[in-house]
């Protein structure tokens, strides 16, 4: 069970919280001129990441806000908790926009 | 809105036999109000109209005894008014009817939700026992105080905990988890001494 910093709640356990899957994707601007692939990409396609990831996550049960997350996907440790359109705090995660 | 006479809570047929400590709190009026606390003209207004100023330290309450504003979310706040006196003598759904029109013009939204939750109150040394057995909150004393309010899962329902004073609870618990809600809160102050 992971314990999840809510910005605005404080500590609470995973089970109040809903997983959004990977943060900072950005969706294409003009999804029409995209060829099947591409959109397939964007729509299907995530990083698979050993390490520092950066993840969406909302606390359903509380305050009902989203948030983001970095978690380092083999220890579970959470490096930082920050929130939506910021760029992740940690050196070496991605960067917001990027695929 | 309907008018409070007509209304019969989910627990009504289990309150009679609830164990000391536990009891069904009479109906009042619940409005979920959303606005921009850092517009300060929204606050105002609402200051004016309840009397208080709405809380923006998270998961705290604000207001008096019989009016209370408690946080839940950084623009959302539900107001808690006591006693349906203002019910009776006035149209139904005053309190949302009286921020609407405080509130005009302003970027907001009122939702009177009284129908949506009911309460009861938890007291006595048991309390803190019961909650540690039904939630996973942190319910010590020095975390979860008096004056502060939770949201969080109660075996596995949605609730809203609001802490009055120390060995006291208010539980708000949506209509349809109510029965269940309230029948395993019977059966964790029976077994709560053991």
């Amino acid at each position: 069970m992971l314990k999840i910093e809510c910005p605005w709640c404080g500590p609470r356990h995973e089970t109040e919280f809903r997983y959004g899957g990977e943060a900072h994707r950005v969706r294409p601007e003009k999804p029409d001129s995209l060829t099947d692939e591409a959109w397939a990409a964007f729509l299907f396609m995530r990083t698979n990441t050993k390490g520092a990831f950066a993840e969406r996550w909302c606390h359903v049960n509380g305050c009902r806000r989203w948030f983001n997350v970095l978690r380092h996907t083999v220890s579970h440790e959470i490096l930082a908790v920050y929130a939506m359109g910021e760029v992740p705090p940690v050196p070496g995660a991605r960067k917001e926009g990027g695929q | 809105m309907a008018k409070y006479e007509n209304w019969l809570s989910p627990v009504a047929a289990l309150a009679p036999s609830f164990p000391q400590g536990l009891e069904a709190l009479p109906f009042c009026a619940q409005v979920n109000l959303r606005g921009n606390p850092g517009d300060p003209e929204f606050m105002s207004r609402v200051k004016g109209e309840l009397g208080f100023a709405l809380p923006t330290v998270p998961n705290t309450v604000a207001g008096r005894k019989k009016c209370r504003a408690l946080w839940l979310g950084p623009d959302e706040w539900l107001i808690v008014e006591e006693g349906d006196a203002r019910f009776r003598d006035a149209p139904e759904g005053a309190l949302a009817a009286q921020l609407e029109q405080a509130l005009e013009g302003l970027h907001h939204a009122v939702t009177d939700v009284s129908a949506n939750r009911i309460r009861l109150e938890l007291s006595g040394p048991e309390v803190r026992t019961v909650l540690m057995k039904s939630c996973e909150l942190d319910c010590h004393p020095a975390v979860f105080r008096p004056g502060q309010v939770a949201q969080t899962l109660l075996a596995k329902a949605q609730v809203i905990l609001e802490k009055p004073a120390e060995d006291r609870v208010h539980l708000y618990v949506r209509n349809s988890f109510a029965l269940y809600v309230a029948e395993w809160l019977v059966d964790a102050f029976r077994y709560s001494g053991e």
